[in-house]
């Protein structure tokens, strides 16, 4: 029996560190290997993750053989996705996962399912596996270098953060993260991957302590890409 | 080394202060006191650099002309030099310094002296760049660093380690090329060439886009094994592709923090302007960094991001730079 294809992913977030890392956790969490699409999508920050988002989705759909697209963000200060947001047709104006979530279903909703493919059906690619690009959106609370701390300092964590912002003094800032894990505020680039990498690195077989200490911006991420498996039939 | 220049009735600069961080990222129009900033800076370095004025203070006394006034940070926290001129003169080509008194405050000025002569300015000029030059030209890079190639040549000899670290750099931005090296030309000319990583062939320096150039300056400058003490680089997103600027913005952090791990260099203060909203945005984690400058009518002045709450508040739903596009943050033409 043949292998199934590799899943052809598409991935959007902040910056190339957070890319890095992202990639190695997708990995990690799908169990499979993949293979990256477009890799070279960037947005500038949070608010033009929102308002790119849906061209790249046009794009994906009708331009390449993506299989999904996964999406991740900062929470910076915004609210907290949380299981009550998880409600049918519940939208939480001040939660990212809502709104990235709101755009995917807006922007899919009206793309023509079964897009024709660019590449003519082939024994190599029989057909377009899937008929919408598929949707994994998570959220690093505040910032991806909280994840990159999990495990090092149990102090960071989803319920820490929140737990802080409700009582207006949140535990830690993003440069007090930014300075554990880089040893300076300023990273160069390549320092900053470096350390991503090694710091997602630890997760390898394991990713229960991610899911407990981030389960909702981590969990849906890890949710929505186990989905896929599903969906795709991988 | 400079924590604050206060000027008042310098060109646009009526009245206003700017304090000054190790690294300064200045936004704003044409005709804002950007340059006069710089003006302002390197004016201080040449007259610091002259002999004292002869003869007692009082005859030094500013009148109603123009004057500009630095403080500095520790150690000389104690020293205050005025630059200035009388109403019916011209520029500010008088120096007053007011120090602590005795040896204590006269040994402090001098030191104070030899660390203002480090100051420079560059705006860089890649059609200068591409020329060969010569190669005795290399002890400091030129202003519009028209004499890269010397300076490299030099640095390849003389800081081989450091000049290894800047090729590095380089490559890795941009992955096209994997190495510099350089042909004599003419007499005593030298030329700066970057080697293809695909293929045998070499790019002479005017072959490398502008861009290209602008970020070898900008690299060269960060991996100065004997930086100046303080650096303006006026555009420093010029021809630079949106997506490599954060290179930029890390080269020139290189200067104005040193990871105590990479190299041992003192602090440089940095002073760049950019007309970039892309640039921009990558300072949102550090607000106290950016120096907005607004023109109203003919009067300019500056304030610091970090002193304006309500932009802050705005930065956790809009771009930084989209903030300064859309008037919010001022900064704009036509204020
Ligand atoms: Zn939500």
């Amino acid at each position: 029996m043949r292998a199934p294809e590799a899943m052809k992913l598409a991935l959007l977030s902040e910056s190339p560190a957070d890319e890095a890392a992202i990639s190695i956790l997708v990995g990690y969490v799908l169990g499979a290997p993949f293979t990256r699409v477009q890799p070279t999508l960037r947005a500038r920050g949070w608010p033009s993750v929102e308002q790119v988002l849906p061209a790249i989705l046009r794009h994906l759909h009708f331009n390449t053989e993506a299989d999904g697209l996964i999406v991740v963000v900062d929470s910076d200060d915004s609210v907290v996705h949380t299981p009550q947001h998880e409600a049918p047709a519940y939208h939480h104006p001040g939660c990212r996962i809502c709104r990235l979530r709101t755009v995917f279903r807006r922007t899919l909703k009206n793309l023509p399912l079964n897009a024709a493919h660019p590449a003519p059906a082939t024994s190599a690619h029989p057909r377009i596996r899937r008929e919408r690009v598929l949707r994994a959106v998570g959220l690093a609370v505040p910032a991806m270098e909280a994840w990159y701390l999990c495990g090092r300092d149990t102090s960071i964590t989803e319920a820490a953060w929140t737990q802080g912002q409700a009582a207006g003094r949140v535990p830690y800032t993003r440069s007090e993260l930014k300075w554990r894990v880089y040893g300076t505020e300023r990273p160069t680039l390549p320092h900053e991957i470096k350390r991503a990498v090694q710091e997602v690195t630890r997760h390898q077989g394991d990713l229960l302590r991610l899911e407990h200490d981030f389960p909702q911006g981590f969990g849906s991420l890890a949710r929505d890409l186990r989905s896929w498996r599903a969906e795709s039939g991988h | 080394m400079i924590s604050a220049v206060h000027f008042k009735d310098f060109k646009a600069l009526r009245s206003t202060a700017v304090r000054l961080e190790p690294f300064n990222l200045l936004i704003g129009p044409s005709g804002s006191g950007k340059t006069s900033l710089i003006e302002a800076l390197l004016r201080l370095r040449y007259l610091a650099g002259q002999a004292p004025a002869p003869g007692p203070a009082s005859a030094l006394a500013f009148l109603n002309g123009p004057q500009i006034e630095f403080h500095f940070h520790p150690p000389f926290e104690n020293v205050r030099v005025t630059l200035g001129c009388q109403a019916d003169e011209l520029s500010c080509h008088r120096l007053r310094v007011d120090h602590p008194p005795g040896l204590a405050g006269a040994r402090q000025w001098a030191e104070l002296r030899t660390q203002l002569h480090g100051i420079r300015a560059y705006l860089l000029d890649h059609q200068a760049m591409g020329a060969p030059v010569l190669r005795s030209a290399g002890t400091e890079l030129a202003t519009n660093a028209s004499n890269l190639a010397a300076v490299l040549a030099q640095r390849a000899q003389q800081a081989p380690v450091a000049f290894a670290h800047l090729v590095a750099d380089f490559c890795r931005i941009m992955p096209e090329f994997s190495g510099l090296d350089f042909r004599g030309v003419g007499e005593g000319h030298v030329e700066l060439r970057a080697a293809l990583r695909d293929s045998p062939e070499h790019l002479s320096c005017e072959n490398l886009s502008q861009g290209t150039l602008y970020l070898l300056a900008i690299l060269t400058l960060a991996h100065d094994p004997q930086p100046p003490t303080l650096l303006c680089l006026e555009e420093a997103d010029r021809g630079v592709h949106p997506r490599l600027l954060r290179e930029v913005r890390d080269a020139l952090y290189r200067l104005s923090y040193p990871v105590a791990t990479e190299t041992t260099r003192p602090v440089v203060q940095v002073i760049a302007t950019t007309h970039s909203p892309y640039l921009l945005d990558l300072f949102r984690d550090h607000p106290s960094e950016i120096v907005l400058a607004h023109k109203q009518g003919n009067a300019a002045t500056f304030e610091r991001l970090s002193e304006r709450p309500d932009i802050l508040e705005l930065m956790r739903e809009t771009n930084l730079g989209d903030l300064w596009y859309s008037g919010i943050l001022g900064g704009i033409p036509g204020d």
